[in-house]
């Protein structure tokens, strides 16, 4: 894996821009890691390619000349050196009498190449040693300027040296006169320290007293919360209890008002048939308990009503059935209009449903 | 095509990210011709190496070869480093001796022969811009404001009118779509001959700001020069 930090390094190389320890760091962690190596080739050759940013300038014809002569005698001694031993004539004793002038002309020629070759060669070769001993004379003469700066250099600073020695002496009397008043300085410190210690002393009796003061207030205010909690639950019990009471006695003084009414049957065949009424007039409603009703037939309902002297007609009070095994029922019932006082109530039999005028059999009254 | 003209193309750059980033697949994707024909870019670096090789058995005419692919941008490094166009010529005499001595020792796996070319280059020339700078510093017992570093603004440049050539059309043309901050630290780091630390001085910036934008920049002309290709 190349994190952001290795390949910071590896861009840095590409540039040669990491030295000392940093590059032999990086060199040792490149040689353990082909995938960083990769990375380094790849970042060279990218870098490599900045080298067409630079104005196109075409070298001088003459360094190619001045190459292709350097490097010529390695060439030359490695491809034509052996030529002259190869092309010797070893004289053949039987043609050498009839041959011997040709053999000698031929010989010479060979010489003469050789030696052309070979003086071509040194010229070449002397002429790169007048190169190097013009670069060393470069060198040389950038050599001689550098020791003159250093040497200027030197001088100046020798010459900052003697200054700055003679106004050292005064330098230290006024660092003795500041020591000197430093040490006032820091006696007073200490003696203002102390003061300061005596006093942090007795503060620190009087933060204990009043820290003692605070937990006893502390403990006292606990108790007085638990005292106020128990003093709160009983309020609120007798709250209930008075409210529960006052329910009471608003019930009873309700029930004071309620009109209960007992009916009677009407009807022959069924004479045990009774039922009991009781009215809230306050809240306009009531409840009919009936017993021993005789079964309803499917078309057929009873119906319930309220005589009020104030209607020519009883007031209706809806519809019931009744149990057809026991003839019982429970019917919670509001009047249709306004009653003002109960004078009686009647169930009637009647169709499915109620009418608005009674038309059936009367079958329970209650006065 | 441009990258047909690369003696050692944009493509490489391409090829060669496989391993390390995604974008070369993308533009193989994007370039159908170049699935078809035989990698140019592979052909390219394979006849630098096979230079190379030869070169290290003592062929002249090798050398010649790379000589006449690599000296013009060589030579444009050098003198935008050195500043001085007899320095700049020996500079690359000195470092295509180098390439002529040592080309035994090189290895296709550190980068391309063009890169270690750049690399030979680039330090010889910075090593005689900083013992330049040295000497300058002794004579005037403080650094230079200015190194001529603000002469080479890059495209802007009034050079650009010479410029010519596909190739360099296309490296600026990668490098123009940088933000202005990592154009100028990948200048630097390139051409300045300085340290990280002298870069942050000059750009007047923290030195891990200035870090991250080489890094940045680097990444981001990687993938450029991957589109062009």
């Amino acid at each position: 894996m190349i994190d952001e930090r290795r390949e910071e390094n590896t861009a840095l190389y590409a540039f040669d821009l990491l030295e000392g320890q940093e590059r032999t760091r990086f060199e040792a962690d490149l040689d353990g890691d082909p995938r960083l190596r990769a990375l380094a080739a790849n970042f060279r050759n990218t870098a490599a390619f900045l080298a067409y940013t630079a104005p196109a300038t075409p070298p001088p014809a003459e360094l190619r000349a001045r190459l292709l002569a350097s490097v010529a005698p390695r060439a030359q001694t490695q491809t034509a050196a052996p030529a002259p031993a190869a092309t010797v004539i070893r004289p053949d004793p039987s043609v050498f009498g009839r041959f011997a002038p040709w053999a000698v002309a031929a010989g010479l020629a060979v010489a003469a190449t050789w030696l052309g070759q070979r003086y071509l060669s040194v010229q070449s070769e002397a002429r790169i040693l007048r190169d190097q001993q013009a670069m060393a004379d470069v060198a040389l003469k950038g050599l001689g300027q550098q020791l003159e700066a250093e040497r200027i250099v030197m001088r100046r600073q020798l010459e900052e040296l003697g200054k700055s020695s003679g106004s050292a002496s005064a330098q230290l009397q006024e660092a003795k006169a500041a020591a000197a008043a430093l040490s006032a300085q820091l006696a007073e410190r200490d003696r203002l320290v102390a003061d300061a210690r005596a006093e942090t002393g007795s503060l620190r009796g009087q933060l204990a007293k009043r820290d003692a003061d605070l937990a006893q207030l502390s403990q006292r205010i606990v108790a007085l919360t638990r005292d106020t909690a128990l003093a709160t639950r009983e309020l609120n019990d007798a709250r209930d209890r008075i409210a529960r009471l006052l329910a009471d006695m608003k019930s009873e003084r309700d029930l004071a008002n309620f009109k209960i009414t007992m009916l009677a049957s009407l009807v022959k065949d069924s004479p045990q048939a009774n039922a009991v009424a009781v009215w809230d007039p306050a809240k306009q409603e009531g409840i009919l308990q009936v017993e021993k009703l005789p079964a309803l037939a499917a078309n057929q309902d009873y119906q319930l009503w309220v005589v009020d002297p104030q209607y020519p007609i009883p007031v209706d009070a809806g519809v019931f059935t009744v149990d057809p095994a026991s003839g019982a029922a429970r019917f919670d019932f509001k009047a249709r209009q306004p009653v003002a006082a109960v004078a009686a109530f009647a169930v009637s039999l009647e169709r499915k449903g109620g009418v608005p005028k009674a038309e059936g059999p009367m079958m329970l009254l209650g006065k | 095509m441009v990258l047909s003209r690369f003696p050692h193309g944009l493509a490489l750059a391409a090829a060669s990210m496989a391993e390390c980033a995604t974008p070369p697949r993308a533009v193989r994707d994007m370039s159908p011709p170049a699935m078809s024909d035989p990698d140019p870019s592979e052909d390219r670096e394979a006849v630098d190496t096979d230079l190379l090789q030869r070169i290290a058995q003592g062929d002249r005419d090798a050398f010649a070869q790379l000589y006449d692919r690599f000296s013009g941008p060589l030579y444009g490094t050098a003198l935008r480093i050195v500043r001085e166009p007899a320095e700049a010529q020996d500079v690359v005499h000195d470092a295509f001796i180098t390439l002529w001595e040592k080309a035994a020792t090189f290895e296709s796996t550190r980068g391309s022969a063009f890169s270690w070319a750049i690399t030979l280059v680039r330090n010889r020339a910075i090593d005689r811009v900083r013992m330049r700078r040295r000497r300058a510093e002794l004579l005037a017992d403080s650094a230079p404001d200015d190194l001529g570093l603000a002469a080479m603004s890059g495209p802007a440049s009034g050079a650009d009118a010479a410029i010519s050539g596909d190739e360099a059309r296309a490296v600026r043309a990668a490098v123009a779509t940088l933000p202005a901050e990592q154009q100028k630290a990948l200048e630097l780091a390139f051409f300045g001959g300085l340290t990280q630390e002298e870069i942050a001085r000059k750009l007047s910036e923290p030195l891990g700001t200035v870090k991250a934008r080489i890094r940045r920049g680097l990444i981001k002309l990687r993938d450029a020069l991957a589109r062009s290709a």
